[in-house]
């Protein structure tokens, strides 16, 4: 198990954002994670990237308890992250974005530069642009590459897809194949089902703070509970045929 | 000409302009407006390391500067130690300060460090006006005349000149080495969004600390220069709030966060400080400063990278007229 | 005796700190802003009260009306017109702006006001009573007392009327409050107005009992950051008891220690909060 966060909760005040929240993710799984908006994803994901401390439960990530740990210790264990909305350093060019991920493993200039012109090739973005002429796909583009940049184990992709034409979907989630192909852990949080569909293996649903299913994403999206999530409870599925 | 090696030549023809511009403009008066340009721009740039690239808005560093200009004529006063002599002292205290500043409020957001700057500064200033040993509110003096060649009494300006300038160098190459380096790197992401760079793995509280630390270190510098060349201190021109607002609108007029930014901010501002001290008199300093807390609230609302960004955002639309012509 | 004429005197100017305080920390608890020029609106509300008695005459409770209104307006206005731009941009736009301000205001003031102190003409409020066997100054009494009211009720209007609930929806979150319907902006703006009437207020109530010049702004700026990180960020009911706090160790340092320490003390007490509990009694980090 690469990834292991048993009974995560996350309390702001009087309001439990993540309630009991588990997840496990193998090494080389790429896994879904989908639920109404205001579900929790988002803080659930703020945990496992160590930006928000959890006030109940526990994290373990390749045997290292990171439960207490800053974002800086889950970024040296091997956790990447992107952001649903982009936060890419705006003043800084797309070369150095991408340069102070790489000087995490890189700390020597040059190193840190070619490993970063390699990264910034392989996701097709342009080093010498400056970060504020990208445009938002650009900018979603940036950002899994600087995470790249770390050369993460397990990278969490928040809503990294969303907002693309149809050919820039195509590219992307060509992306991510690439990068699940270079042995990297996925856990990708995603509205659109088409990527959850091609991509993913197993999928997580998660409602009101907690995971309410788990497994492929074809039998999850069935489920009624899931559906019932999305839509409320007097939706019931329609009869299909065979 | 291309733009780069362009402005290559600027910086030369600007370089070899302040070397020359004691011995070409001989005029007492000349030359002690080119020392306080060299002071202004040495503080503003000490200023510029975590307030510009770092992007932690101290408004307090005149204790920086005062405990700078304070330790020298304390070892004077005590001993009789040649000035300089204190200096170290200065930074040494300076820099143990910023750690005791930074440590608490750098988990904390940027506005509460800076409302720390501001109170602690103040705090200083205070306690300096009541303490007997460092003269209470009358403050220390320096040696009238040398006594040797070490008390660096001159009578000409010209050797101070040199001395600001020879600091002033050091500061910005310092600068322009971090501005290169990882150091650098991590400064700037983490002004642009200290959480995307803590997710990188950017140890922000350190590298804040270490930008600080190393910017006390440099205001503190100036303040032992301003010392061993007026002679005098006392908690006003120690630790005043106005020696902050100084740093701070020369660093943000040129453009914090960019090398040069304070030397064009002190360009501008310290002829015309004295142009306005001159026409106005006694009163001018009040008006002077209505018009720092205007131009600072400009740029606030509209151009917060100073002029170094007002120029280029407007150049590439210059340069394409020129080129079209 | 003395000690309890002292340790009064420091509660009732300290309920004056309270009130314009609670200002700063509703602000800072809305939008995690800190207002360098608060101390000036202060130091304005001073003047207003000044420049109304003298222009219009009326007692004690038209110039705190005054002060009130115009600071109210001048607080919506720099929301409108400078917060609401620089909140969204880099730190030093944020705290450029207000810092920036302080100094407009403070030098303005220096240049249309001097430098001397000045004091109101005798209101309605003059002379001294004799409580429990202490001299008070009338004045003193009444301006501290109706702080303390005006603190407790900014405080019931913050967290019992629908307005409250509104400007706290806005501070927990943005997004969930712009869908429950409610315009951030405009909430934004009212407690911006709310921030700079109370220390408007403040200062006239202070102008009637104490005199002053422009650079009291500077020193009112500085207690107010001291009551906030003592009495917690966010929190009304915390500048209120940490104001109390500030205004006796205040008192009892100059009284004891001497004069040009109470200002020592009560800074020195914030570089002690910053170590031990940077965020105060009652606040949230």
């Amino acid at each position: 198990m690469l990834l292991e966060a048993t009974n995560l909760s996350k309390a702001f005040g009087n309001f439990l954002a993540v309630a009991g929240a588990d997840l496990s993710v193998d090494d080389g799984e790429i896994v879904g994670l989908i639920g109404p908006n205001g579900a929790g994803k988002s803080t659930f994901f703020n945990c496992l990237a160590g930006e928000a401390m959890p006030t109940g439960g526990r994290i373990v990530f390749a045997g290292e308890d990171l439960t207490r740990a800053p974002p800086e210790a889950h970024a040296r264990a091997g956790i990447g992250r992107t952001y649903q909305v982009p936060t890419t350093f705006e003043d800084m060019s797309v070369l150095d974005n991408v340069m102070v991920g790489a000087f995490l493993r890189h700390p020597h200039l040059e190193d840190a530069r070619d490993h970063a012109r390699r990264i910034i090739e392989m996701t097709g973005l342009r080093a010498e642009q400056p970060a504020r002429a990208l445009g938002t796909p650009g900018r979603k583009r940036l950002e899994i590459a600087r995470a790249l940049a770390t050369e993460p184990r397990l990278l969490l992709l928040d809503e990294s897809l969303a907002g693309l034409t149809p050919g820039e979907l195509r590219d992307a989630i060509a992306l991510v194949r690439r990068i699940h192909e270079m042995g990297i852990t996925i856990v990708i949080v995603e509205h659109i089902m088409e990527v959850i569909m091609t991509l993913t293996k197993r999928v997580c649903v998660f409602n009101q703070g907690h995971v309410i299913a788990s497994g492929p994403p074809e039998a999850v999206v069935k489920q009624e509970a899931v559906i019932e999530a999305y839509l409320g409870r007097r939706h019931r599925p329609q009869e299909r045929n065979g | 000409m291309s733009q780069a090696s362009g402005l290559r030549v600027i910086a030369g023809l600007f370089a070899a302009g302040l070397l020359l511009y004691p011995v070409v403009l001989t005029d007492p008066f000349y030359r002690d407006v080119g020392v306080t340009f060299l002071l202004a721009a040495i503080s503003a740039s000490a200023w510029n390391i975590v307030g510009g690239y770092a992007g932690q808005v101290s408004v307090g560093h005149s204790m920086f500067f005062g405990l700078g200009a304070y330790a020298p004529l304390l070892f004077y006063n005590l001993w009789g130690w040649p000035p300089i002599a204190g200096v170290p002292l200065g930074i040494a205290a300076s820099v143990a300060l910023a750690l005791m500043i930074g440590l608490p409020t750098f988990r904390l957001t940027g506005h509460y460090f800076s409302m720390a700057t501001l109170a602690v500064a103040e705090l200083i200033r205070i306690s300096a006006g009541t303490w007997g040993l460092v003269g209470a509110a009358i403050g220390l003096q320096g040696p009238a005349t040398g006594r040797t060649w070490w008390d660096l009494t001159f009578r000409s300006e010209l050797p101070y000149y040199y001395l600001f300038l020879g600091v002033l160098a050091v500061l910005l190459a310092t600068t322009a080495v971090i501005e290169r380096r990882r150091f650098g790197f991590y400064l700037r992401a983490i002004k642009a969004s200290e959480r995307a760079a803590r997710n990188l793995g950017v140890p922000a509280r350190r590298t804040k600390l270490q930008a600080l630390a190393l910017s006390a270190a440099f205001t503190s510098a100036a303040g032992s220069l301003y010392v061993v060349k007026t002679g005098f201190i006392d908690p006003d021109s120690g630790f005043g709030i106005l020696v902050s607002v100084q740093m701070v609108i020369v660093a943000a007029l040129g453009g914090a966060g960019t090398l040069l930014g304070p030397l064009v901010g002190a360009l501008i501002l310290v002829p015309l400080q004295t142009a306005t001290n001159t026409w106005f008199g006694g009163g001018g300093s009040g008006l002077t400063y209505i018009l720092y807390g205007g131009i600072i609230v400009s740029i606030a609302r509209f151009e917060p990278g100073g002029l170094s960004e007002l120029w280029a955002r407007l150049s590439p639309r210059l340069r394409k007229r020129a080129h079209a012509a | 005796m003395v000690a309890v004429q002292v340790i009064v005197g420091g509660l009732l100017l300290g309920a004056i700190y309270a009130l314009f305080s609670s200002g700063l920390t509703l602000i800072w608890g809305m939008m995690n802003f800190i207002n360098f020029a608060h101390g000036e609106f202060v130091m304005l509300g001073m003047y207003v009260a000044l420049l109304t008695v003298t222009w219009l005459g009326g007692g004690p409770a038209a110039f705190a009306v005054a002060a009130a209104a115009a600071l109210f307006a001048l607080g919506v206005g720099l929301y409108s017109s400078l917060i609401r731009h620089v909140i969204r941009g880099p730190m030093l736009a944020q705290i450029l702006s207000t810092f920036g301000l302080a100094l407009l205001l403070r030098y303005t003031a220096f240049f249309i006001f001097s430098a001397n102190f000045v004091s109101l003409p005798p209101t309605a409020l003059a002379g001294t009573i004799k409580v429990g066997g202490i001299y008070l100054p009338v004045a003193q009494l009444v301006a501290g007392a109706t702080a303390l009211l005006l603190t407790i009720a900014l405080h019931v209007l913050l967290t019992r009327t629908a307005v409250g609930s509104k400007l706290l929806a806005v501070a927990e979150d943005r997004a969930a409050a712009m869908l429950m319907g409610i315009r951030p902006d405009r909430m934004q703006a009212l407690a911006w107005g709310l921030s700079a009437g109370a220390a408007g207020i403040a200062g006239a109530l202070m102008a009637t009992a104490y005199p002053w010049s422009p650079s009291v702004g500077e020193t009112f700026g500085l207690i107010a950051f001291v009551v906030v990180a003592l009495g917690g960020f966010g929190s009304v009911l915390g500048s209120l008891y940490a104001g109390l706090i500030v205004g006796l160790i205040q008192a009892a340092s100059a009284f004891w220690l001497g004069a040009i320490y109470k200002d020592i003390v009560v800074y020195g007490l914030f570089v002690a909060l910053l170590w031990l509990r940077p965020q105060g009694l009652m606040g949230r980090t």
